[in-house]
């Protein structure tokens, strides 16, 4: 028997639904509702209000569901499309009395109800409900009559069913002496059918029932041999032990992991513009081996979606966390950073929302849900939750868009996994002493040792927070400020993207900010300038374009008289300058640091050694077909100069007077933050220039030292990001923090003014005024300077990150998430405008749900852990209700996406509320409860369908025969592969290109896609099983498409299931289909002798697992007679028809007859019975 | 309304009882079309207009067969679809999509004023507080870029059209030109996405999916919504377009475009394979079909009936699609309308020409794409290319739809998804210039069945920047087009997510009235 967990049969578990009792008669109404409404679902609604008038109705059930479709839209949650101040979604403002309007529903009395006056109005202008364009849509009279009647019966509003925590009801009373049921779903399924008047049908065919099992479990045919076996297996546990044999299969995990795709939105391409690929199929192959292992559920999911953040044993956590960055992502040139950077949040929110909420979350992106509860604020706290990753808000068009993991090879992986386990502790202690921050730093505070010093603020004559987070004004806050403020030029800046010390400001086209004449400084004045920086944070960012004035006292009307801060090409220079050429040019005599390209410098778990190849866009592959090669241009190098040469301007020859100097080596391409300032003494010479990145002095090169005391003083204004008027301009660059100061810091000014200034500027107020993004400023400098042990853990978890780098070295890569240290935030966005930043939340879980523990942190992991507590209504309720849905074709909620408001009401509460339950207190084991399931009476069932079955129930709701539907897209062509034998089942690696029509790929990429031309492969990647075929989001395999595979651009819980002539064309005439049938008839000649009916019996036998029945023989012999005369008599033909497909056909069979053969094949393969499950 | 000789479209149901079935299952289907199950199960349906007529309710097969979430609205409470909601001008359409987005400035929308203005930086009050792409956001300079060519009037309108457009400059006045069409993107992706499917966001049905839907088809061998893409020219450059483009979304993936292709197969694996000939397909069918039809007597699932004729329509296509694509009984007026470019398959005019033959034959919606307009650099090197791939063609569809009398009842469209900008990106010379992407406003054009022809509607300002007269949004054009077709863009709704869903969202959109005839 299969295991049950122990505690189902409690006697005393409080049942959570009533009883699905009839409820009402609503005259002859009810006898036109009377078949839909019997058989459940037909209309979406009132289940259960049919029948003797004994019970009362089911707000969830039967009233809620006519309430949201016809009046939330108008009085449900979202405030701003809320009519006459009336909201029906909430029990107390439904009550609620609203002056000058009569009352919406008195409870008792639907006569003095204004709810019904209206719905029954015959005043078009009264009647309700209206369409936004005021147009009457009047309810039906069915609905109407379920309305008075429940506010007679009281009114009585119930939460929504989904949002409480489901119990375990008690198993219904069915016959006493029923032996049809097996398990305790067969209980819910026959107590449901009884009452609908409806019997099941009998136990399917043996042979039946091992097609169906196996189909299902391993998305595979079972072959004739274990058909046999089992046939044979007089045992009365003959079922199970097949079932149990097909859980253990490694297909098994394949299966399931190919409906998990879907989930998780699987593809091998971005999908947006270049379309370009990307590695991360290690994520593929992360979900089959968890199933196939049998992962809890919990687990497998907190992997997901925080495995970067859980303390692991080896690296399968973090190739999970891939799951957060398998969204479509885009490196349009033009695209805005912080336009994608809310798009990217979004997505995920959205992704999660779908799978393992069960909600549509993304309804309240512009507005609150109009139906659900979910608030606008709620979505953007859960967006939160996925805005805090490191990684840029563009993908670079590079197959790896970091962070990404390098997977170990096989001989190294012992060794990274001690590696890794011993990271995990050091990182766990250094969580967990960081978790006693509160009581660390007020120990340090009280104890005045080693305290942050700040900078004295002596000379400071600007300070820029940019910490205003809009408006039109900065503020410079600097105690000694000639001027107050700043006012914005009439291009605004664009606000608070990446959080540093405070949402961000950056530059934006052509803001311009004039600080008037701050800093007007004389070459022997001493001043020191700078701020935090991220330098050029926009799509197709390099070290080349990495250039411009980050600050500027430079007149370039006045050959550059002035001074600056500036980068080129990722190079830091400081210049005073009484005059030089334009664009401050240097003659090619003098020494220029050159720009050495620095790998990326990440820490674990990106790999230190991603190479310029790694990191290089992919190009797209030549054709060699094609005569001339594409002028692969990218949009975003299109900023140069059309074809036709533009007027040059004449050289500039102004001498160079003024001094340069310039770092040796260039900041590293990693859009993060740097504080990048310099210091100058006053000297007039090179060397009273010191230039420090993040507090510490880097090595200089002096590129000219000729200033001699002449003047460096202009008229021009101080600007931000340009020297004097526009020109150099420093693109795309985020400032924070900016600070001149007229003096030269010392060098121990400089170290402590990135990090302790700011730290000692807080702890200067008291603790209980810190904010949150202070408490953090505070503790990160505690945590990386003042507490030794933490240092000392930071320390050797860098040695470690550097082992781990070395033991990874050639490993395949993979996107990985890994979260930033800042505190997850998100601002509301107005209308979803990326733009209009409203306020700034934390993340957090909708309200309507159970909150997170108090006390910890509000991070992806707690996001995770929180999605599978026990008090979580949602995810064991989903989660069953897929499998549910892989198993009988349409989910127990049909709408598996969608378990609020306006989702389907649950077929069988009870029964869901059972299944999802079982698995939480199984341990989440997922194993259990597909066997449970295919376990089950229910599913064992004949599938032939009466006609009263067809009538009473057509999309058979009520389970009254077994399920049967026509097999998705992979599947079709996996068993296609199976039974001609073609099948090579390997396990795992990077996708296959298999067979494609010609000019799929090219009719839809950009020139300069590595996806422009589709490459086939020969050999075994022909003939893989289906979930490994590339996916391209533009253009997925035709093949599959035709069947309804999703193009995985978002989460798709369930597929549609269509049938059209397409598809038919796909299994008459795709080559692969053909070359399958070829081999399918090659099989049948070798191995079942001479005999045709032996051929035509083993046919059958592959693919249906049963003998041809006498009449289907018939006709297929009939067939075979006219193909044979056919092919006889054209030989040619029949030599064209064997020779489709790349796999080498048997010589040995003479053309003709198995061109024949072939047809007859390819017949079977195209069979009702064989598409169909 | 005319009634083309070629069009199957008889404005009533074809009669899928016709399909070569064995006569038993054609009367058991004759009984079936009264029963309202027949395809009821898991929303599963065979497409396009011979499969709702086996229903014989549309309606129903619209509820059934959807596979969205229905919420627990009643959505067949809502009752027949009722199209079309009034009488149509237009029975079916063509989209020319010019992808990439033409430079209004060098082709309709003509600034005499702006050859005065060469090289100067065009004025703060002009460009507003915009923003502007990342590729043009860091230029200093904003320098004014007139048109290259030259402008003259044609027609009795005295339109001014572009010397690059010769060809349109011939049918002016049948055109009805809007210069103040505008939308909200400023990026490829998500403005091709506004304009086909109304949302800026991928996941939304198309046009001509909405059509579908709504309308059906009206022939029972092809099917209702087509899609060709143009051979793509190196030298332009080719942004990318993609299914999403001409998919379903939410609605039933049955109403997505089918691609008309020019290489290989005319529709992916349309072609019996080597060594099968036509009868030798028929004799597989009717042994697939009579063991179908025990299957179907044994289970008595309906859907077994839909998978017999699903594989009878599927040969259907088999004929009927290489008809339509076979050329060779064109007569040679033909090729002196569309020029030699239209024999050669992909073409931009190969495609216009096959947006005519599929019109006779009753497709509902045809787009056609033309790729490579997104003009960043080197205007004078390539949209003269691009005018000569396009020009000829556009002018020999429409007056070839005329002269068969199929304008009348037939809409064509001309648009991209934004304009370019009066200001040059990248460096400016006598010779060439640069345009950026310019959402503010385009030009667009329609003719045939239900707009005004020989009009200009809208006027931008002196620099082609901001409209200053009629603006018409992405949503507007839309619920023009949508009208032309006799649908209320506000009442051809699906219910999904618990909104009715609409091709112009939710923001208020309005039929433009002066476009209309």
């Amino acid at each position: 028997m299969v295991k049950i967990c122990p505690n189902r049969l409690g006697p005393n578990r409080i049942v959570q639904y009533k009883p699905r009792q009839p409820a009402l008669v609503i005259g002859s109404i009810c006898a036109g509702l009377l078949l839909s409404a019997a058989v459940g679902c037909h209309t979406g609604q009132s289940t259960g209000a049919i029948g003797h008038n004994t019970q009362h109705l089911d707000f969830n059930q039967d009233v809620q569901p006519i309430l949201a479709s016809n009046c939330f839209s108008c009085h449900g949650p979202d405030p701003e499309m809320r009519k006459a101040g009336l909201r029906l979604d909430l029990e107390e403002s439904a009550f609620r009395k609203r002056p000058g309007h009569p009352d919406a529903i008195v409870p008792g009395h639907p006569d003095q109800s204004e709810l019904i006056k209206r719905i029954e109005s015959k005043d078009p202008h009264h009647l309700m409900p209206q369409s936004p364009q005021g147009e009457a849509k009047p309810m039906k009279p069915a609905d109407i009559a379920v309305l008075k009647e429940w506010i007679k019966e009281g009114a009585v509003y119930r939460p929504h069913w989904a949002f409480d925590k489901p119990i375990r009801p008690a198993l219904p009373a069915v016959a006493q002496n029923d032996n049809w049921t097996k398990n305790p779903i067969d209980d819910f399924i026959l107590a449901r059918l009884k009452k609908a008047g409806m019997h099941p049908s009998p136990e399917a065919s043996k042979e039946v029932m091992i097609r169906r099992v196996t189909l299902d479990l391993t998305g595979l045919l079972p072959t004739p041999g274990e058909v046999r076996a089992f046939l044979k297996d007089p045992s009365p546990d003959a079922y199970e032990h097949l079932v149990d044999r097909l859980l253990a299969k490694p297909v098994y995990g394949e299966e399931r992991a190919r409906h998990w795709l879907d989930y998780a939105r699987y593809a091998d391409t971005y999908g947006i513009h270049l379309d370009n690929s990307r590695d991360i199929w290690p994520y593929r192959d992360y979900v089959i081996r968890s199933f196939n292992s049998n992962k809890p559920f919990d687990q497998f999911t907190i992997e997901q979606i925080a495995g970067d953040l859980l303390p692991a044993k080896n690296i399968d956590p973090l190739i999970a966390s891939g799951y957060v960055r398998l969204g479509a992502s885009s490196n349009e040139g033009g695209a805005i950073p912080e336009e994608l950077r809310a798009n990217i949040a979004r997505e995920r929110a959205e992704a999660y929302g779908a799978t393992f909420m069960g909600l549509t979350v993304g309804c309240a992106v512009c507005h609150d849900h109009k139906y659900d509860p979910t608030s606008q604020k709620d979505f953007y706290a859960l967006t939160a939750f996925f805005n805090n990753i490191d990684e840029k808000p563009f993908n670079g068009d590079r197959p790896v868009w970091t962070p990404v993991a390098r997977i170990p090879k096989a001989a190294n992986q012992e060794a990274y996994d001690r590696v890794v386990t011993k990271r995990s502790e050091l990182a766990g202690q250094l969580a967990s002493l960081r978790s006693q921050e509160r009581v660390l730093i007020s120990r340090w505070l009280a104890s005045r040792q080693h305290l942050a010093q700040p900078v004295p603020t002596d000379k400071l004559d600007l300070r820029l927070r940019l910490d205003e987070g809009g408006g039109e004004i900065l503020k410079n806050s600097a105690p000694h400020a000639q001027q107050a403020s700043f006012t914005i030029g009439k291009f605004k800046p664009q606000w608070g993207e990446t959080t540093w010390l405070w949402p961000d400001f950056r530059m934006d086209a052509s803001t311009h900010i004039a600080l008037g004449q701050t800093g007007d400084y004389e070459g022997n004045e001493a001043f020191s300038s700078g701020g935090w920086f991220m330098v050029r944070s926009a799509p197709n960012y390099t070290l080349d374009n990495a250039t411009g004035a980050l600050l500027s006292k430079m007149d370039t009307n006045q050959h550059n008289r002035g001074w600056d801060l500036s980068v080129e090409k990722g190079i830091v220079s400081v210049e005073l300058v009484n005059e030089a050429p334009k664009g401050l040019k240097v003659p090619k005599t003098v020494a220029v640091p050159k720009p050495i390209v620095k790998k990326e410098g990440f820490e674990y778990p990106t790999p230190v050694d991603l190479t310029p190849k790694d990191l290089a866009p992919n190009k797209p592959p030549e054709k060699k077909s094609s005569p001339k090669k594409p002028e692969a241009k990218k949009e975003g190098a299109k900023t140069g100069e059309p074809k036709a040469p533009a007027p040059k301007p004449a050289e500039d020859t102004t001498p160079w007077v003024g001094i340069k100097v310039s770092a040796t080596e260039p900041l590293p391409v990693d859009g993060h933050w740097r504080h990048i300032f310099f210091t100058y003494d006053g000297s007039g010479t090179a060397s009273g220039v010191k230039i420090y990145v993040d507090g510490a002095p880097v090595g200089v090169t002096v590129v000219m030292n000729k200033l001699a005391q002449k003047t460096i003083r202009t008229q021009a204004p101080m600007q931000l990001g340009w020297r004097y008027p526009d020109a150099d301009p420093a693109r795309e660059t985020r400032y924070q923090d900016i600070r001149l100061y007229g003096r030269a810091l010392t060098p121990e000014e400089a170290k402590r003014l990135p990090f302790e200034d700011y730290a000692a500027e807080v702890i200067s107020k008291p603790a209980d005024k810190w904010s949150r993004d202070e408490w953090h400023a505070v503790s990160d400098f505690y945590f990386n300077n003042v507490d030794q042990s933490s240092i000392a853990l930071q320390e050797q978890i860098q040695q470690l990150n550097t082992k781990l780098g070395k033991l990874s070295e050639a490993g395949d890569l993979t996107l990985v998430a890994w979260e930033k240290p800042s505190i997850p935030y998100a601002n509301i966005l107005t209308r979803g405008v990326y733009s209009a930043r409203a306020d700034r939340v934390e993340a957090n879980t909708p309200h309507f749900l159970p909150a997170l523990p108090s006390g910890e942190a509000h991070n992806r992991l707690a996001l995770a852990k929180w999605t599978v507590s026990g008090d979580n209504p949602l995810t064991a309720r989903v989660t069953v209700n897929r499998m549910w849905n892989e198993i009988f074709g349409a989910g127990l909620v049909e709408t598996t996406e969608d378990f609020g408001i306006m989702g389907q009401r649950p077929s069988h509460p009870e029964l869901l509320d059972w299944l999802a339950v079982e698995f939480r207190e199984s341990g989440w084991d997922v194993k259990h409860m597909y066997k449970l399931m295919v376990m089950s009476a229910t599913y064992r069932q004949s599938a032939k369908s009466t006609p009263e079955q067809l009538t009473a129930d057509p999309k058979n709701l009520l389970l009254a025969h077994g399920p049967r539907f026509r097999m998705d897209a992979e599947t079709l062509r996996d068993i296609a592969l199976e039974s001609s034998g073609l099948l090579v089942n390997t396990i795992g690696g990077p996708s296959a290109k298999t067979y494609q029509p010609a000019n799929i790929w090219e009719q839809v990429s950009h020139n300069a896609s590595d996806t422009l031309h589709y490459k086939q492969e020969h050999g075994d990647a022909l003939y893989r099983r289906s979930m490994y075929s590339y996916w391209k989001r533009m253009a997925i395999m035709p093949d599959m498409d035709a069947f309804d595979a999703p193009m995985r651009d978002a989460a798709c819980t369930r597929r549609q299931r269509t049938d059209t002539p397409l598809q038919a064309l796909v299994t008459m005439n795709d080559v692969q289909w053909v070359e399958a049938a070829r081999a399918l008839a090659e099989r049948v000649i070798r191995e079942a002798g001479t005999n045709p009916q032996q051929r035509l019996q083993l046919m059958s036998e592959l693919l249906l697992s049963h003998d041809p029945p006498a009449p289907m023989a018939a006709v297929l012999e009939n067939s075979l007679a006219q193909m044979q005369k056919h092919y006889a008599a054209d030989p040619k033909a029949a030599q064209e028809l064997v020779g489709v497909g790349e796999k080498k056909r048997n010589e040995s069979i003479p053309p003709a007859e198995l061109a024949a053969w072939t047809m007859v094949a390819s017949e079977m393969l195209n069979l009702d019975e064989t598409v169909t499950k | 309304m005319k009634q083309h000789p070629l069009c199957t479209d008889t404005e009533c149901e074809p009669d899928v009882l016709n399909l070569p079935v064995p006569s038993e299952l054609r009367q058991e289907w004759a009984v079936l079309r009264t029963r309202r199950h027949f395809l009821g199960r898991t929303g599963k349906v065979l497409g396009w207009a011979a499969m709702a007529s086996l229903l014989g309710d549309r309606v129903l097969s619209g509820d059934t067969r959807l596979q969205g979430a229905k919420g627990p609205a009643d959505s067949q409470a809502a009752g027949p679809l009722k199209l079309p909601h009034f009488a149509p001008k237009a029975k079916r359409a063509i989209y020319l999509f010019m992808s990439g987005g033409p430079p209004q400035i060098d082709l309709l929308d003509y600034k005499p004023n702006l050859a005065a203005l060469y090289d100067k930086d065009i004025p703060d009050s002009v460009r507003g507080g915009q923003q502007l792409t990342g590729m043009t956001a860091g230029q200093a300079r904003f320098p004014i870029a007139p048109s290259h060519w030259a402008f003259k009037r044609y027609g009795k309108t005295g339109t001014w059209v572009s010397d690059l457009l010769p060809n349109t400059a011939q049918i002016v006045d049948d055109l009805t030109i809007i210069k103040s069409t505008n939308t909200e993107a400023i990026n490829h992706e998500p403005a091709i996405m506004l304009m086909n499917t109304g949302n800026m966001n991928s996941g939304k049905p198309c046009l001509g999916a909405w059509l579908s839907y709504g309308l059906g088809s009206m022939n029972d061998n092809l099917p209702t919504f087509m899609v060709l893409q143009s051979k793509l020219n190196m030298k332009e450059d080719n942004q990318p377009v993609s299914s999403r483009l001409w998919g379903s979304g939410f609605l039933s993936s049955e109403y997505a475009g089918v691609g008309l292709r020019s290489q290989g197969d005319p529709v992916l694996y349309l072609s019996d394979p080597n060594g099968v000939s036509h009868e030798v397909r028929r004799n597989m069918l009717d042994a697939v079909n009579a063991i179908n039809q025990q299957t179907s007597q044994e289970l008595g699932d309906p859907e077994t009936h839909a998978r017999i004729a699903q594989y009878e329509m599927a040969y259907r296509m088999q004929t009927s699609v290489p008809e339509l694509a076979d050329l060779s009984k064109e007569p040679k007026s033909t090729w002196d309308l569309y020029g030699p470019d239209a024999k050669e398959p992909g073409t931009f005019a190969y495609n216009c020409l096959m947006a005519r033959r599929m019109a006779e034959r009753g497709v509902r919606f045809t787009q056609v794409y033309k790729r490579g307009w997104d003009v960043h650099g080197n205007v004078t090197g390539t949209l003269p290319m691009l005018c000569q791939e396009t020009d000829r063609a556009c002018y020999a569809l429409v007056t070839d739809l005329k002269q068969r009398g199929l304008l009348d009842d037939t809409l064509v469209i001309w648009a991209g998804e934004f304009g370019r900008t009066v200001y040059s990106q990248g460096g400016l010379s006598p010779e060439n210039y640069g345009r950026d992407h310019h959402p503010r406003c385009f030009t667009t054009w329609m003719t045939g069945g239900g707009v005004r022809t020989g009009i200009t509607f809208g006027e931008t300002d002196e620099y082609s920047y901001n409209v200053v007269k009629d603006p018409v949004t992405v949503r507007d054009f839309n619920a023009t087009i949508l009208h032309c077709l006799g649908i209320d863009h506000n009442k051809l709704t699906y219910k999904f997510q618990g909104l009715d869903q609409k091709l112009t969202g939710p923001t208020p959109a309005s039929v433009v009235q002066g476009l209309l005839a």
